[in-house]
């Protein structure tokens, strides 16, 4: 599903020269739950964002699907993103002034053909089917980050990109939030997940541990 | 989930920074509504106010060649200096100045200068009376144009001798005439009486100016007939000067709409764009989730510009019945005579509801350049 071929990424200030990723090799293969895990600073969340087509490498290669992402225009990877990839982050990222039904259908504004009784369908199984009419700010720190699972499955992906999903959550509604990952790939979805948190790690089959942009050996 | 819905969702949620760039729009619509709206009835005030004024006449001898006459600024023909007391005399015309010219080139000291002899303003005998706009030419003097005093070095005092056509005379300079950067600078100003004898035309005039001409109620063509019927022999034109003037009003006030209308459209423009920045400021983390979601560069850049195209249309709405009611309301203040005439242009609405839009598109280009041009990666690391 991934494959990232001495992936480096390189970024330059006046006074330093810094390496995010530092020839990085990696597969995920299909339908696998891998966590990518390391200290601050260390590159996870720009191999997340490499992965997800929107920061090229300086040097090196990144396979989504069969597809080599930066020898495609951005438009395409664009198009890529809106139909293989979901995402959700720490801050959650939700639109304010939208209602949390309009959070889950605004993937259609990128192409996605979900019907609106399938948008049910996911804000049902995420546990919002009460709150829909109600804005971000109205929701607890957990529904808001189902908002975005729910957000982030609409267009059906192959790949969930998950960066600190439960870092903002308390135990309860970060484990709710991982069982719900889970479950997207025990139904053949692949998920990679940077993250810091134990609880998180110890639902991914496999563990990438990076360290000043370096992945270290298994 | 479409771009129109996510506008107006946005609005609705960030009121304020509609609100704000509606002010802008309105009172830039408004503006130079209301400043159009009196400009115009600014230049239907001139023209009536002009028309007040009366008219500016020349009469010269019908069989003049009017061509000739407006190349060499005098008639070839001549007419009885007679007709000026008869104008004078008239009833039912009100002439502020009259004034009889018998004007001739010729030839002194070996170059070619006008001969101008003019008889002082005759008043008339009926209506208010008003002072001479010139000093009467005494018998036995000349005035000399700049030109003529500057190449030769006469001054007033000197003797000045001319000849025509074998009869000389000698005439005292009165004054030297100050540069007037025309046809005047080489005229030699002499009383009529004395232009006549010298050039051997008792009693002839080449032209009567009639300045200031007013016949109550009626207009150019009308003042044109009746100075026909009353004088057969003569015709008739409008000197310019009435024209200039209305011209250069009119100028003044576009000049000063040229320079107040684009400050304004400018203000408003750099305020609207200072506004979609600080508007895709509040908003990137939510183009960098719809970028990331894969939505497309230009539908991001239409929310920023969908958005700055309703504002101007909203605006001019709003703003074009405000700048007319600021007209309608204290226009006729100021334009006292034409209050009556005060009216709603609606040819600055359509202009608005095109301008305003474009306007405020243009504004916000930029700002959405940059949302488009925003790293999502960047955004969306931020914790």
């Amino acid at each position: 599903m991934i494959v990232l071929q001495d992936a480096s990424k390189v970024y330059r200030t006046r006074e330093r020269e810094i390496r995010a990723l530092d020839g990085v090799t990696a597969h995920v293969e299909p339908g696998e739950f891998v966590a990518v895990r390391g200290p601050s600073g260390c590159g996870k969340s720009t191999l997340l964002m490499a992965v997800a087509g929107m920061a090229r490498p300086t040097s090196g290669r990144v396979i989504l699907d069969g597809d080599d992402l930066y020898a495609l225009s951005p438009r395409r990877r664009a198009a890529i993103r809106a139909r293989k990839v979901g995402f959700v982050f720490q801050v959650f990222h939700l639109v304010p002034y939208l209602s949390v039904w309009e959070n889950i259908l605004s993937p259609r504004l990128a192409g996605a053909h979900a019907t609106d009784s399938e948008a049910r369908l996911v804000a049902e199984r995420v546990g919002l089917a009460e709150r829909l009419s109600h804005r971000p700010a109205e929701l607890s720190t957990g529904e808001r980050q189902r908002v975005a699972l729910a957000r982030a499955l609409l267009n059906k992906p192959k790949l969930i990109l998950a960066d600190e999903p439960i870092g903002n959550l308390d135990p309860e509604n970060g484990r709710a939030v991982m069982d719900f990952l889970a479950e997207f790939n025990q139904e053949g979805g692949t998920v990679l997940l940077v993250t810091h948190e134990d609880l998180a790690a110890s639902y991914a089959q496999r563990t990438l541990t990076l360290e000043r942009g370096r992945l270290l050996p298994d | 989930m479409s771009v129109i819905r996510l506008l107006f969702r946005e609005i609705e949620y960030r009121k304020l920074n509609f609100a704000l760039g509606l002010v802008s729009v309105i009172a830039a619509v408004a503006l130079p509504v209301s400043i159009l709206t009196m400009c115009d009835a600014s230049n239907r005030e001139i023209t009536r106010l002009m028309r007040n004024l009366g008219f500016n006449l020349i009469i010269v001898p019908a069989d003049t060649n009017m061509s000739d006459f407006w190349d060499r600024q005098y008639a070839d023909k001549t007419m009885p200096e007679a007709y000026v007391t008869r104008l004078s005399q008239s009833r039912t015309l009100m002439i502020q100045h009259l004034v009889a010219r018998l004007q001739q080139r010729v030839e002194w000291r070996g170059r070619k200068v006008l001969l101008t002899g003019a008889l002082p303003e005759v008043p008339m005998r009926y209506g208010a009376q008003k002072s001479p706009m010139d000093m009467p030419i005494p018998k036995g003097e000349a005035y000399l144009g700049f030109e003529l005093a500057n190449s030769t070095g006469l001054k007033a005092g000197d003797a000045l001798e001319l000849t025509v056509n074998g009869r000389t005379r000698k005439y005292r300079i009165g004054r030297t005439l100050r540069e007037q950067g025309s046809l005047d600078d080489i005229r030699i100003l002499l009383h009529l009486h004395d232009a006549q004898d010298l050039l051997n035309m008792p009693g002839r005039v080449t032209d009567i100016q009639a300045l200031s001409c007013y016949c109550k109620g009626a207009d150019l063509s009308t003042l044109r007939a009746s100075l026909a019927k009353e004088f057969p022999d003569t015709r008739v034109s409008e000197l310019r000067t009435q024209y200039l003037v209305r011209a250069e009003t009119r100028a003044t006030i576009e000049r000063y709409a040229a320079f107040l209308l684009p400050a304004v459209l400018v203000i408003c423009a750099v305020w609207v764009g200072l506004l979609a920045l600080s508007n895709v400021r509040d908003r990137r983390h939510e183009i960098g989730i719809l970028r990331a979601m894969g939505v497309s560069s230009v539908k991001v850049a239409a929310l920023f510009l969908g958005k700055a195209i309703l504002l101007g249309l909203v605006g001019a709405a709003i703003g074009f019945p405000i700048g007319t009611w600021i007209a309608l309301k204290w226009g006729p203040h100021v334009f006292p005579v034409t209050a009556g005439k005060f009216a709603a242009e609606t040819q600055y609405l359509w202009w608005a509801l095109l301008g305003a839009p474009l306007l405020c598109a243009i504004a916000s280009y930029l700002p959405a350049m940059v949302a488009v041009t925003q790293d999502p990666a960047e955004v969306l690391r931020e914790e």
